[in-house]
Parts: structure tokens; C-alpha cells; sequence
């Protein structure tokens, strides 16, 4: 199980370098879907498996979906993966932030708590004590919800300026 | 400091430098975003798993909700920038510089 | 705007800061705060116009890397010790959520969006964006000022008294010069913030009423420009001299209500053995008032060149509500006689 976090702690730190590269937004959405997977790894091999299904769920499955998808809009005709130059200064550059903050900090302690798998987690309860106690603060998050819809109604509402109308 | 909370502040730095320093696409700054939000997120669910309560496990999903709502909004800004200035290049957006 | 959807995000405005208000969870306020921000989007893209998404975006990319911010220090503070409550914050948290809480209010070595954003806005956006939306990060600060690195707040405060008045010398836009200003007013509270934070309070609140009239102001002569605030006689004749009182209230003239929290904050630097920092702050300050003077001169000074050839407007009935406008540059220009009854509360 430690190998299985080690390989995820190790993507999600390469796929958000590939990100903060700045490469086309093509491949910077392949190193989020990278980082996200990695985490579920991550997640999962701590034990926090319904947490581990959301983030799945939610980022690989529901938005990083409309992120490939939105990417259609910065098309570029030569799209520069990591092979690029300035693209491989900006990676080499994070590699050595990188290992700059790792000699900064004095002791790594390697050892961490793994939990088991077992039928109950907390991690599954707690999201239905959302449901059953939750009260004031699911009530919040659905209007969060209404109110992002809106905006997004609103902020994407069809004018007669611009490149898209009809 | 383990090595899991090592692992998880540096990708948020990474993410945070990357959006601050060099941005091409405005696409790309929005990635960025949820690659800070990411980070968060598995940050906190570890979190929650150490101190081992069930109550506690309520604050990610809240916070993967409204991490949802922002990234929608930020798509539709995408969308709203390139209607009115046909590309998504943050370099276009310097209509009100000084 | 449809109706019903501006009933529904003025409403989720008011909510987001009611909720950090109220909140004593940092997860709570952050919330709060991503509620601000969503439900204030639609209103500057309400014209659809380029500068208008600009600024939009530019609000957007800014305060969502804020709050990101914000987060990330408080999960920081609750891996090293364990909760969440708003007030314990330990030391490296308490400098980045400083950090972060300055550029979601715009202060000095963060500011470069604020004029940027209030020149895309149409001024009733501008006012909401200068008053309201600095109340929620605001009282943040207000609440974890004991947690705060006292070096660190000063520097920002400064930096912003004088990046505000430097570069406010510049521009003629009206909405960047208030933003400015608004930049080193919130320097004056971070440099009092460590020492008095009621006198910080009392120092916003003025500020938020003292901007509104400004703005209001701006909305009843429809001004954007030092240009056509000239053009200010034909329409309200009494406006002349009265904004002229407001700008130099803005200033911190003494006869006005603008100088009541320069001078205490001065009092309280000097008591608090810091003198020299108070010296260049009100050095700084005369940078500021270069420019509400400039204002000021173009605004009641000097009249428009050519005649009006059509009848002047102020014989026309205004149907433009004042009552606001009234009372808030009464507050902004007659409150300093009542500072005496403020002193024994701080």
C-alpha cells in the first residue's frame, strides 16, 4: 500500500508541474487528469474510499469532461506539449523549486498513518451526516448551486457582440 | 512533517506559481485553479482520516461543492471572453491598462 | 438583467457577507466569500461590452486565487494544530492568510487589479464593489488582528498610502482615481490594525460612507471623467461646492470628517513610539490630496468654457433618488465636532 500512495504522491506532484508549465491547454488538462487520478490513488490507499469515488467521479468524470471540452476554445495551430522549449525551461525550473523546498525542510518523517479497509468508514458516514445533520450548511451549498447557475446563465447570456453570436 | 503534507503543499505552490508567473491562455490560469483546489481537497480528506471523526468528513464535499461552482463560473467567463475578444489569450485582455 | 435573477444575486451578495460575518468556522467564511464572489460576476458583465468581460475576468482570476489562498493557510493551521476556529491562527497561516486577504481587498504590492476592474464597471457596480466588497475580508481582519505579524501589516500599509496617492497623480478616469484612494485608505487601517483595532473600524466606516457619497455623487452628475465633472454647474448648481467638500473630506481637511481618523491614527502611531513611519504616512497622505484637490479645482473652480445653449437642466425636476446621497455627505462633511464622544469608546 505504501508503494501504491508513494506512486500517487509522485503523479500528483509531475502532473501538476506539467500543468504550471504552461503548455497548451490541451496538455495542461492531461496533466490535471493526471494529478486527479493520482490523488484518487492517494486517497484510496489511505482508506478514504468514498471520497476517493467523488473525486473520481466529479473531477475525472464530470468536469474535467467540460474542461477537454472548453479547450476547443484555445486551439492553437502548433500546440506546445512538453517537448517545447520554453515549455522544458519551465518544467526544469519547477524540478529545482521543487528540490529547493524539499532542502528547506529539515526532517522528513516518511511514516504515515494507513488506515485499513474495513465496511464502515468514517469518511462514508460522515457524508450522509451531511444529509441527516447537515441542516444550515446543505442548505447553503444548494443555494450555492442555484445561485451558480444563475451566474452562469447570466454571464453567458447571448449579445450582439462578438466572435459567437448569431 | 510527513511526506504526504510535503507532496500535497508543494503541488499547491506549484499550482499557485504557475497561475502567478506565466499564463498564455486564460484556459490554462483556470486549470491552474483547480489544480490548487485539488490539492485542497485531498489535503483536507487526509486530514479528516487522521483526526478519524465522522463530522468532519462534511467539509470536503462542501468544499468540492463550491470548488464545482467556481469552475463552472470561470468556464463561463472563458466563454464570455472569447465572445468579445475572439481568443482566450490573457495578452488580449488589456483593454483597461493605464 | 432579468428581475428575479437580480433579486437572487443582490440576495446571495448580501448572503455571502453575512454568512463570513456570522461565521466563527474558517470553512464557513471562506464559503461566504466564494459566495461574494460568484453572486458579484453577473453584475459587472451586466453590459456584455469587452471592457466590461475584461474587468470580469480580471475580478474573477484574482479573488478565486485569493480564496484558494485563504484556504490552503487555514488547512495549513489545521494540520499543525487540529481546528478550525476563526481566531487561533499560528504563525505561518496568519502571514499568508494576510497575504491573501490583501489581494482580495487590493492593498499595495497586490493592488494592480483594483483600478483595472473599477474602470470595466459602471459606477452602481463601482460602489458595491468599493464598499460592500470590502466588508467581509475587512472584518476577517478584523477578527485575527491579534495573529497578525505587526511588521508585515505596516509594510503593506505604507506601501499602499503611498502606491495609492503615487499613483493616483496620473490618471483622469474618475472610477481609477477612487479606486486609488480606496487603496490608501485601506493602507490608514492596516497600519493602525495591530495597535487599535477599533480605531481600524472606525476608520472603514467613515471610509465606507465617505466613498459612497462620492460615488452617489458620481451617479447623480453621471461623471466619469475630470472633463466632464466641469459640466457639474448646468446640472446641480449646489453639487459644486458640495462635492467639492466631500472630495476634500475624502483628503483629510480638518474642518471635515475625513480628518478624524487621520488624526488618531496619527495619535495612536506617535503613543505607540512610532513616529517616524507616522511622519512618512502623512507625508504620503499629501499625495492623496493632490489629487481630490485637482478634482476639487476642476469640479467648482473653474467653469465650462462654452455656454449651455439648451435650458439648464437643474430646472428640470430630477427624478433620481437622493435621499442617500443626502444623508451620507451630510455624515461625510459635519462629523468631526462628535470625535470628542468617540475617543472614550476606543
Amino acid at each position: 500500500m505504501a508503494y501504491i500512495i508513494f506512486l500517487g504522491l509522485f503523479g500528483l506532484v509531475f502532473g501538476m508541474i506539467g500543468v504550471a508549465s504552461n503548455p497548451s491547454p490541451y496538455y495542461a488538462a492531461f496533466g490535471l487528469v493526471l494529478g486527479a487520478a493520482s490523488g484518487c490513488l492517494i486517497l484510496s490507499g489511505f482508506g478514504i474510499t468514498f471520497l476517493s469515488l467523488i473525486l473520481f467521479l466529479i473531477y475525472l468524470g464530470g468536469m474535467m469532461v467540460v474542461f477537454a471540452y472548453s479547450a476547443a476554445m484555445a486551439a492553437e495551430p502548433y500546440p506546445e506539449a512538453w517537448g517545447n522549449m520554453s515549455v522544458v525551461f519551465y518544467v526544469l525550473f519547477y524540478c529545482v523549486v521543487l528540490g529547493m523546498g524539499l532542502g528547506l525542510v529539515d526532517s522528513i518523517d516518511v511514516l504515515s498513518i494507513v488506515g485499513e479497509f474495513s465496511v464502515v468508514r468514517s469518511d462514508w458516514g460522515g457524508v450522509s451526516v451531511l444529509y441527516y445533520s447537515g441542516g444550515w450548511l446543505l442548505l447553503i451549498l444548494g443555494w450555492v448551486l442555484l445561485i451558480t447557475l444563475f451566474v452562469v446563465l447570466e454571464v453567458t447570456r447571448a449579445v450582439k457582440y462578438g466572435s459567437m453570436c448569431l | 512533517m510527513t511526506l504526504t503534507n510535503l507532496t500535497i503543499y508543494s503541488t499547491f505552490m506549484m499550482a499557485m506559481a504557475g497561475l502567478t508567473l506565466h499564463r498564455t491562455h486564460l484556459m490554462s490560469a483556470l486549470i491552474c485553479l483547480e489544480g490548487m483546489m485539488l490539492a485542497i481537497f485531498i489535503g483536507l480528506a487526509l486530514w479528516c482520516s487522521q483526526m478519524d471523526s465522522m463530522s468532519l468528513s462534511i467539509n470536503p464535499m462542501a468544499l468540492i461543492t463550491l470548488s464545482a461552482c467556481e469552475a463552472s463560473t470561470g468556464l463561463a467567463i472563458l466563454v464570455a471572453t472569447n465572445r468579445t475578444h475572439g481568443s482566450d489569450l490573457i495578452k488580449n485582455l488589456n483593454l483597461l491598462q493605464c | 438583467m432579468n428581475p428575479y435573477a437580480l433579486s437572487i444575486i443582490m440576495s446571495s451578495l448580501a448572503i455571502g457577507t453575512t454568512i463570513t460575518l456570522t461565521s466563527s468556522h474558517w470553512l464557513l467564511a471562506w464559503m461566504g466569500l466564494e459566495i461574494n464572489t460568484l453572486a458579484m460576476m453577473p453584475l459587472m458583465i451586466k453590459q456584455h461590452h469587452p471592457r466590461a468581460t475584461e474587468a470580469t475576468t480580471k475580478y474573477f482570476l484574482t479573488q478565486a486565487a485569493a480564496s484558494t489562498l485563504i484556504l490552503f493557510s487555514t488547512m495549513i493551521n489545521a494540520w499543525s494544530t487540529g481546528q478550525w476556529e476563526l481566531k487561533e491562527l499560528s504563525t505561518l497561516p496568519s502571514n499568508m492568510m494576510t497575504i491573501a486577504i490583501a489581494m482580495k481587498l487590493g492593498l499595495a504590492p497586490m493592488h494592480f487589479w483594483l483600478p483595472e476592474v473599477m474602470q470595466g464597471l459602471n459606477l452602481m457596480t463601482g460602489l458595491i464593489l468599493s464598499t460592500w466588497q470590502k466588508i467581509a475580508p475587512m472584518t476577517l481582519m478584523l477578527i485575527i488582528f491579534n495573529t497578525l505579524n505587526v511588521n508585515l501589516l505596516i509594510t503593506l500599509g505604507f506601501l499602499s498610502i503611498l502606491v495609492g496617492g503615487w499613483s493616483g497623480l496620473n490618471q483622469t478616469q474618475l472610477r481609477k482615481i477612487m479606486a486609488y484612494s480606496s487603496i490608501a485608505h485601506l493602507g490608514w487601517m492596516m497600519a493602525i490594525l495591530p495597535f487599535s483595532p477599533a480605531l481600524a473600524t472606525l476608520n472603514f466606516l467613515l471610509y465606507l460612507i465617505m466613498t459612497s457619497a462620492m460615488f452617489m455623487m458620481m451617479i447623480l452628475l453621471n461623471t466619469t471623467k475630470i472633463n466632464s465633472l466641469t459640466t457639474t454647474w448646468p446640472k446641480t448648481p449646489i453639487m459644486t461646492s458640495i462635492s467639492m467638500l466631500i472630495l476634500l473630506s475624502l483628503g483629510g481637511l480638518p474642518p471635515t470628517t475625513g480628518f478624524m481618523p487621520k488624526w488618531m491614527i496619527l495619535n495612536e502611531l506617535t503613543k505607540q513610539h512610532i513616529s517616524t513611519i507616522a511622519t512618512m504616512m502623512a507625508i504620503s497622505a499629501l499625495l492623496s490630496l493632490f489629487f481630490y484637490l485637482r478634482m476639487a479645482y476642476a469640479l467648482s473652480m473653474t467653469q465650462s468654457p462654452n455656454q449651455t445653449n439648451s435650458t439648464t437642466t437643474w430646472r428640470h425636476k430630477s427624478k433620481k433618488m437622493t435621499i442617500l446621497l443626502t444623508a451620507t455627505t451630510t455624515m461625510s462633511i459635519m462629523m468631526l465636532p462628535i470625535s470628542p464622544c468617540m475617543t472614550p469608546l476606543y
